[in-house]
């Protein structure tokens, strides 16, 4: 079978724990796809574990984030969301259910059952990014010639030696993005808190701005003003286990109607979930046909799938406009 | 350096020793010895090692043992209890939900944490909550009606019970449990890799990284000198070459001076562990020297091309890269076409798929003090296995034991010796210990042997009351880099053609080609799966052109019983219109097709296939299979057979017609099956001729035994034979009925009149097919027929193709357990409708595979599989045991072109390549538009 290759796996039982073992351990040199990962964070170890099989990181020692049970809490004008919440808990909580049921249903949406009840809401904002011409064994990639992210020096991609396009790849993060929700991190120096807008970039081999050893402790997702309605819809060969080959969530405050707000963000494009501009023309009136029809436009103008997931990139562009435009349609027709 | 960890698992706590790298998998198969856990796909994408963590369903296969300490972790061996096998388990068992039963440990364990949680889950969450469990088994179908009997709830104490026999049969035609379900369903089946030998080594085999290279040299001292190494092998140690066809072996264990796929096998290593085996791997120095690939077969026959193989298999230079070239003709097909009132001509591309049995191929060699090799092996095929290592190794087969222990999924992919069950013997003969090599699924999908990639031209023509008059086909075959099945395959794309659609003439031609990449072979359907999908959607355009019904085009030219198709072959029984017949009226045929709303379909399509081969793969004149059994004095009779059970269920199939034959109960009866040292030979679970003719050995060797108890109980009674009757647990006199004498003491009876009791029984083919070269190539004994109806709906803005649901209709023959029937008519339309719609097996330029893992080589799931409601359409033929045919393969056919029809049915576009993606669709359908648009 596909072997890891040797580690130490040390359980992290509170934060400060957690980092104090991964520099404790040697942490990373370097960053993006020139890190040398001495020590890594373990969550539900279903990103990282297959990637460690594929020998794409070959850290020598695992922190295990085995925290105190996370909790999902109501704080007033947000929820809290611990990192370490299980993304079936997160699906069927009745407290993401009854106020961020976009959430809800994307988490729900992740892979299948036993990686929902494995996978944790802190790795999926923190997942890597994944192409087709990376998340393969070692003997592949070498069959390959490497690319750019590993090992290499030229993307299979784009064909060219500068840039990754590798995509981001969670279900969550686009409805996330879409809510405002906020990360807390804790590194040596203590914590900080930053908005998941500013957490991705456009680079497939370094595509988030964390500074590596930063723990990820919590989620803040704002409560969605009144009249708030949202969609998530994801793109997929098969019904159960895929990734997303695009994703497209929308959310916003209506009235009757009239979206009042509203917040587009396409996933599994690229690098970088894709929160789409110019939308607030179409504000404080009601949406017509037409309305929905220019929207989709826009989307799709401003969507670039790369082929580095399945699915023609062409196909997946067209189908960004089309299911926004049903989100759209579901949306406004939600007011009856 | 192992640590102890405290694991709770099943309600104990272990103290394991485990490296901190393990996976919580591997110390529980490895360490704990609960081996009921599976390892599918190595990496998250199949289920298979599905256990319970605090009662919910996790991977083991991604989770660290290191992180479990403190969990309660339930596996398969955990769920039954002191009263036995827990509901869930029973309801598998039932139902006939395993068939290979890979994945089943990982599905009941799904199941169960559905049912705790929901024990009344409505059809959407039944689906979804088993919808990381892949099976490529049974469509599914079968396991949501047992998780819907556990949720019913069912009495776990009753005796498992069959079902009504047919009419005048004690045991078949009843609905019934296969042979070693519930060993299945509890996890106590043992496959290859669950068995561990003392002092057991770990094989790894080194691969190439190049489509086509020439191996300079090759430097293993650095492997050989890592502390934990027992042997390293090279190819020149095994240089003979091999086939499952003996008369073209064009391959070697390992390759000797050339690499023809990337991915093929170069060295091997044994050591103490898998982690010191891919070690001493990497130090093996492999000196190449790349050769351009010709990875497409169109490259690799222009002049010039790169030759895949300079030297046939006698030696002789080749000139090009043509592997076999196969052109017959029957009638006047010119003539023929130059007159019909409508003619359709197309062009057709069938994209290769793989198998993707969940189990992944696995072989353990050991060689006892006087040299004698015992092999097991996952293998359908251990008869020609046997063969082909006695010459690659140089071993007289009288020092070599086969053995197929349970075996988790086939399909074709294992029906020939592979570059493993070598390896692992040779490393072990040179280090002189058991060695184990299991493939990881990466091995899997180069290993392939699956579908051929085809681009077929085909030319039909009909009259204008749709009556066939020609038919002219031309197929460019893909092979992959080695033969395989080749000169079968090739001969197959156009043999199994002519019916059960009968056709006034037919002239086909077929090429196969080598080319850089894994060599194709024999998949569920082999080689005739492709030319079927061009026909059957030829045929429907041909009925739009004549404005005939396409069921109606079909029934016109149904071939009859006892008919010759036109290539020559006799067709003793077929049962065409009553397929029809039946998915005519359950699909609503007649109310629907045509009148659906735009956007949703209603298709159909039907096949013929072979039900086993008059041509045995080496030229002999013994039985194609045999059967021997025992009677004993505990009333229990032991079969011995060299079938192999691939999860269809070939074990259960002797036992029901040794009950039919003796009336000893079916759980009485022991199968023992694929032991080349103990069972006589079958030549292997390959063109569906397992009912047919290990059936027959065994209902011969049951008539035997049957007269036996007869005379036995005639003797102690003095009656004449004639008035004892045999019923099912005892025998009885007619004239008397409530004079009975239980099986067990007439077997003692017999016993004392003849002597110990043991009778044998045995399949001969007769000389079949068409009086000229190739004749006999596609000649069966008798030929199973399918119609299927599928419906799907056409997103015609996004190009996503559902298929809603399938009506199949089968003539097996008689069913001997209509339950295994169903079981493998469900599983080859799943099977079919994935490649369909979403598998392929596809290569980069240089001949690099696109994802070999099942997780970019996408496998349906049960959430997208369709209902799929079969009809069992029984048709006696004269040559079979008590008429039966074949079910496992045929009705894989028809889906795939019924689908296309369908398509066609709902969005007026024809599709002529598979797989039907959403871009390919939508694609199709704005070009319909535009020339709607342009011819406006
Ligand atoms: C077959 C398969 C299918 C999948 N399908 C989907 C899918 O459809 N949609 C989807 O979104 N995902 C999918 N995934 C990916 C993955 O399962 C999820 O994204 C999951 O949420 C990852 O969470 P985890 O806890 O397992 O992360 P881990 O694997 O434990 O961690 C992921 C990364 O984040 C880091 N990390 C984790 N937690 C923290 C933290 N608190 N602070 C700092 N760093 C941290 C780790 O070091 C690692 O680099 C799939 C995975 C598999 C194997
Ligand atoms: S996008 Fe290019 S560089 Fe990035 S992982 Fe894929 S092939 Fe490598
Ligand atoms: S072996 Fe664990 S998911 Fe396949
Ligand atoms: S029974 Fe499911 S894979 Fe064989």
């Amino acid at each position: 079978m596909l072997r890891m290759p040797e580690f130490q796996v040390h359980r992290a039982r509170s934060a400060q724990e957690a980092v104090e073992l991964w520099h404790g351990h040697g942490g990373a040199e370097g960053r993006g796809k020139d890190a040398v990962w001495s020590a890594m964070y373990l969550a539900g170890g279903t990103d990282l574990l297959p990637n460690i099989k594929h020998r794409l990181f070959t850290p020598k020692h695992l922190i295990s984030l085995a925290l105190p049970r996370p909790e999902i809490v109501d704080e007033g004008d947000s929820l809290r969301i611990d990192a370490g919440v299980k993304l079936q808990t997160l699906a069927d909580h009745p407290l993401i259910q009854a106020v961020l049921p976009p959430l809800a249903v994307a988490a729900g949406k992740v892979a299948g059952p036993q990686i929902r009840h494995m996978g944790t809401i802190g790795g999926n904002v923190l997942l890597d990014t994944r192409c087709l011409f990376y998340n393969q064994t070692e003997s592949w990639r070498q069959a390959l010639g490497y690319c750019l992210k590993k090992e290499g020096t030229w993307c299979h991609v784009v064909g060219g030696p500068k840039t990754c396009v590798a995509a981001q790849s969670s279900d969550c993060v686009p409805v996330l993005l879409a809510l405002d929700a906020r990360l807390r991190l804790v590194g040596l120096g203590g914590e900080r808190e930053v908005s998941l807008r500013e957490l991705y970039r456009y680079n497939g081999f370094d595509h988030l701005t964390l500074t590596p050893g930063e723990l990820l402790t919590e989620l803040r997702v704002p409560k969605p003003a009144a009249g708030f309605r949202g969609h998530y819809h994801k793109l997929r060969t098969r019904g159960s286990i895929d990734f997303p080959e695009l994703s497209v969530a929308v959310t916003g405050a209506w009235e009757g109607d009239a979206p009042q707000a509203l917040e587009i963000v396409i996933g599994a494009i690229n690098p970088q979930p894709k929160p789409v501009r110019g939308l607030d023309e179409w504000l404080g009136r009601p949406l017509t046909d037409e309305g929905i029809d220019a929207i989709a436009a826009l989307v799709h103008k401003q969507t670039r799938p790369q082929g580095s997931i399945i699915g023609d990139p062409d196909w997946r562009r067209a189908m960004a406009g089309v299911f926004t435009r049903r989100a759209l349609q579901e949306l406004r027709a939600a007011s009856a | 350096m192992k640590t102890i960890l405290p694991l709770r698992v099943n309600g104990e706590t272990h103290e394991l020793a485990v490296h901190q790298h393990w996976s919580l998998l591997e110390a529980l198969r490895y360490e704990l010895g609960l081996t009921g856990s599976k390892q599918g796909c190595d990496k998250g994408d199949c289920g298979a090692c599905t256990v319970l963590r605090d009662g919910e369903p996790v991977l083991a296969c991604c989770t660290l043992a290191a992180t479990c300490e403190g969990s309660e972790i339930t596996t398969i061996e955990g769920v039954a209890d002191k009263d036995g096998p827990h509901p869930i388990q029973r309801a598998f068992d039932v139902c006939g939900a395993l068939q290979c039963g890979f994945c089943q440990p990982g599905m009941i364990l799904s199941a169960k944490a559905l049912l705790d949680r929901c024990p009344q889950p409505s059809d959407e969450q039944l689906r979804e909550a088993l919808g990381g469990n892949l099976c490529r088994c049974t469509g599914y179908t079968k396991i949501f009606e047992a998780v819907r009997l556990a949720a019913k709830g069912l009495d776990r104490q009753s005796p498992v019970r069959y079902g009504e026999p047919a009419e005048g049969f004690l045991v078949l035609g009843a609905r019934g449990r296969k042979a070693d379900s519930i060993q299945k369903a509890t996890g106590e089946a043992i496959y290859t890799d669950d068995i561990t030998l003392p002092r057991m080594a770990h094989g790894k085999i080194l691969r190439s990284p190049h489509a086509h290279a020439r191996i300079r040299a090759i430097r293993t001292e650095r492997a050989e000198a890592l502390p934990g190494v027992y042997a390293v092998l090279v190819g020149s140690e095994l240089p003979t070459p091999y086939c499952v066809i003996p008369w073209t072996p064009d391959e070697t264990a390992l390759a000797i001076d050339k690499v023809r796929y990337i991915g093929d096998a170069v060295a091997a290593v044994a050591a103490v562990d898998e982690d010191t085996a891919i070690k001493a791997l990497a130090l093996i120095e492999v000196d190449y020297e790349v050769l351009p690939a010709a990875v497409e077969p169109e490259d690799a026959l222009k002049d010039g091309a790169p030759l895949i193989h300079e030297t046939d298999w006698k030696g002789r230079p080749r000139q090009d890269n043509v592997c076999k070239e196969v052109a017959l003709d029957f009638g006047d097909v010119d003539a023929n076409l130059a007159a019909s009132a409508a003619v359709v001509s197309g062009e057709w591309f069938y994209e290769g798929s793989t198998h993707a049995p969940i189990e992944p191929h696995c072989a353990l060699a050991t060689f006892n003090p006087d040299g004698q090799l015992t092999l097991w092996s996952a293998t359908q095929v251990p008869h020609y296995l046997h063969r082909e290592l006695s010459r690659v190794l140089g071993l007289p087969t009288s020092k070599i034991r086969v053995i197929q222990p349970v075996l988790g999924g086939a399909f074709g992919g294992k029906s020939e010796p592979f570059d493993l069950e070598f390896c692992a013997a040779a490393l072990s003969r040179k280090a002189n210990r058991p060695v184990k090599i299991l493939y990881t699924r990466e091995e899997v999908f180069y290993s392939h042997r699956g579908r051929h990639p085809m681009l077929m031209k085909m030319t039909l023509g009909a009259d204008a009351d749709g009556a066939l008059k020609a038919v002219d086909s031309d197929v460019l075959i893909d092979g992959g880099a080695y033969h395989s099945f080749g000169m079968v395959t090739t001969y197959y794309a156009g043999q199994l053609l002519t019916g059960p659609v009968d056709m006034a003439s037919y002239r086909f031609k077929s090429k196969r080609v080598y080319t850089n990449k894994p060599c194709c072979g024999p998949k569920r359907g082999h080689g005739s799966v492709q030319p079927r999908f061009a026909f059957e959607c030829g045929l429907d355009e041909l009925a739009e052109k004549l404005k005939l019904d396409p069921i109606q085009i079909r029934r016109k030219n149904a071939l009859q019983s006892g008919q010759r198709t036109v290539n020559g072959q006799l067709v003793p029984s077929t049962g065409l219109n009553a397929c029809l017949d039946a998915v005519e009226r359950s699909s609503g045929w007649k109310e629907r097709h045509g009148k659906l709303p735009y956007g949703r379909g209603l298709g159909v399509a039907c096949s013929m296939y072979i039900s086993g081969t008059a041509y045995p793969i080496y030229p002999n004149e013994m039985p194609q299979s045999a059967v021997q059994v025992k009677a004993d004095r505990s009333g229990r009779l032991t079969v011995f057979c060299g079938a192999s059970d691939i999860g269809q269920g070939s074990d259960g199939m002797l036992a029901y017609i040794l009950a039919e034959e003796t009336g000893i109960l079916p759980d009485d009866i022991v199968v023992v099956s694929s032991d080349t040292d103990l069972t006589p030979v079958d030549l292997g679970a390959y063109s569906s001729r397992v009912t047919f003719m290990c059936g027959t050995a065994a209902q011969e060797a049951g008539r035997k035994l049957r007269q036996k108890l007869i005379g036995g109980v005639a003797g102690a009674w003095k009656l004449p034979e004639e008035r004892v009757g045999v019923a099912l647990g005892f025998l009885y006199d007619k004239d008397e009925p409530g004079r009975q004498i239980s099986s067990k003491d007439a077997i003692w009876l017999a016993e004392a009149a003849y002597g110990p009791l043991g009778e044998v029984g045995a399949y001969r083919t007769r000389k079949l097919g068409g009086d000229y070269r190739g004749g006999s190539i596609g000649a069966s004994p008798a030929y199973s027929t399918t119609a299927h109806v599928a419906e799907v709906s056409v997103d015609p803005e996004t190009g996503q193709v559902t298929v809603e649901k399938v009506w199949a209709a089968h003539d097996c023959g008689r069913a001997l357990n209509p339950q295994l029937v169903e079981g493998q008519i469900e599983g080859s339309v799943y099977m079919g409708l994935a490649e369909a719609i979403m598998e392929a097996h596809t290569f980069r330029e240089g001949g690099l595979h696109l994802g070999p893992n099942l997780l970019d080589y996408r496998i349906p799931t049960s959430v997208e599989t369709p209902d799929i409601l079969t009809h069992i359409i029984e048709t006696i033929d004269p040559g079979g045991p008590y008429g039966a045919k074949e079910a496992g393969e045929g009705p894989l056919h028809p889906i795939i072109p019924a689908i296309a029809n369908a398509i066609f049915d709902a969005v007026g576009v024809r599709l002529r390549r598979i797989p039907f993606t959403p871009a390919r669709v939508l694609a199709a359908i704005g070009q319909a538009e535009a020339a709607r648009l342009a011819s406006k």
